[in-house]
């Protein structure tokens, strides 16, 4: 084989194209330390870098930038626990916060002995139940052995937004939390999606208080199929059978 | 596309050898776009996008030790990483025939991704845009089903119904051209 030959078939190897017998050959040749070769092979990878150049660049969220830093700041610690822990983790500080919160609004409700006090705390007590059910549900989610967690990201319609799905695909339910995302406008609302393939069936309906902190509880998933992944877009009240707004959270399997 | 961001980055990379994370965090502001474009195009869903650009840099802060300036400029090793993982990604989760609908064509993916463009960042991806345009159209679509979609000869040759032969052709004509083109003093506009 000349070493022409050779040459032509670096272009293809360059582009990771090559394959079959031509390429456990070419890989044969560089073994050799062919200097032509590893010369060619170095040209095309720097006008091969500059193809992704042609594509309209996108920036990454800033979040990502933050983590890496937080990361190689305590790189020789421990690894980061899994995230079912941190939930868990998350879960029983929630849960003792709420449980303290509690005590010092019954302790307060004592003291001021006031109507229209007792009637605003006992507003916050059913806030504050409904927030213990929420835990309570997370709790019972997690009891279940093929519990999973799914981490939504933020789109370009809101990049700083994020959640976190306890999926059970066992049940076929979940409980997403959400961040940082809009208000919606009045006449929408947010939409759960949750997809197989090619088909986002609805998976439920949520709004967002003024901090962008949504939950939901997703109802049992009719559709027997695995879901591959969650997405959350914005759409008209009532909700629609599929996607028609923009998507501000995707998250996969 | 001058040589200085490569001489910067070389530099940058082995002040990060020595554990400098201001030197890290001025690469990661000077690349990240660029991998994080790139990844966006190969694996079509952004959240698996955002990981691998993570990814990338933490080895990029792992791993600055074992760039050699003698293998090529460090956004080549830098994109050749980030390629190789992507379809690596793609490839595990065989997701090559069936992406998440909701981003797979290139256009919605560009209308779903905010493409912030410097006019640096603007510039050079018109000048590359432009390069691009002068390649024929059968050898940018081999090359670009190769190099973003990770397909090998036999499987372009499949996809586009032509003997493998011609698929060789497409690509090296392409890449013919293309290091001619991109070559201090051979591109359009004799940058």
């Amino acid at each position: 084989m000349s070493h022409e030959d050779w040459l032509e078939r670096s272009d293809i190897y360059a582009v990771g194209a090559l394959d079959g017998e031509e390429l456990t050959e070419f890989e044969r040749h560089l073994k050799t330390g062919c200097p032509l070769c590893e010369q060619h092979l170095r040209d095309t990878h720097d006008a091969l870098a500059l193809l992704p150049r042609s594509l309209p660049q996108m920036t990454p969220p800033p979040t990502i930038k933050a983590r890496l830093l937080e990361q190689i700041g305590v790189e020789l610690s421990p690894v980061a626990a899994a995230p079912q822990t941190r939930l868990i983790g998350w879960v029983v500080w929630g849960t003792a916060l709420v449980s303290a919160c509690f005590i010092i609004v019954l302790q307060h409700g004592l003291l001021s002995n006031k109507g229209r006090e007792l009637e605003r705390l006992t507003g916050m007590v059913v806030d504050l139940k409904t927030d213990l059910t929420r835990e309570e549900a997370v709790r019972q989610l997690l009891a279940e052995p093929d519990a999973r967690l799914i981490e939504l990201g933020g789109l370009p319609a809101s990049p700083e937004a994020s959640g976190r799905l306890l999926w059970n695909p066992t049940s076929r339910t979940g409980l997403l939390l959400t961040k940082k995302l809009p208000i919606a406008p009045e006449g929408k609302v947010y939409e759960l999606w949750a997809i197989t393939g090619n088909d986002p069936q609805p998976a439920g309906l949520f709004t967002v208080d003024e901090r962008g902190n949504g939950t939901l509880k997703l109802p049992p998933l009719a559709d027997p199929r695995a879901v591959e992944a969650f997405a959350v877009t914005l759409e008209p009240s009532g909700g629609v059978p599929k996607p028609t707004g923009p998507m501000h959270l995707l998250g996969k399997l | 596309m001058g040589t200085e961001p490569s001489q910067d980055s070389v530099s940058l990379l082995r002040q990060i050898t020595q554990g400098d994370r201001e030197a890290f965090s001025h690469f990661y502001d000077l690349h990240a776009s660029l991998v994080f474009t790139f990844a966006v195009r190969i694996l079509r869903v952004q959240t698996d996008a955002e990981e691998l650009v993570q990814d990338v840099f933490l080895s990029v802060w792992q791993k600055a030790g074992t760039y050699s300036s003698e293998r090529g400029a460090p956004e080549a090793w830098l994109i050749t990483m980030t390629r190789s993982r992507a379809l690596d990604k793609l490839r595990a989760r065989g997701r090559r025939e069936s992406r998440v609908t909701l981003l797979n064509e290139p256009e919605q993916l560009e209308q779903v991704a905010t493409a912030e463009r410097g006019s640096i960042a603007l510039g050079e991806q018109l000048a590359v845009q432009g390069v691009l345009t002068e390649l024929p159209e059968a050898q940018r679509t081999a090359l670009q089903l190769a190099y973003f979609d990770g397909l090998t000869q036999s499987e372009i040759a499949t996809r586009l119904g032509v003997p493998l032969g011609t698929v060789k052709t497409r690509i090296r004509d392409g890449l013919l051209r293309l290091r001619g083109l991109l070559q201090p003093g051979k591109g359009p506009e004799g940058s």
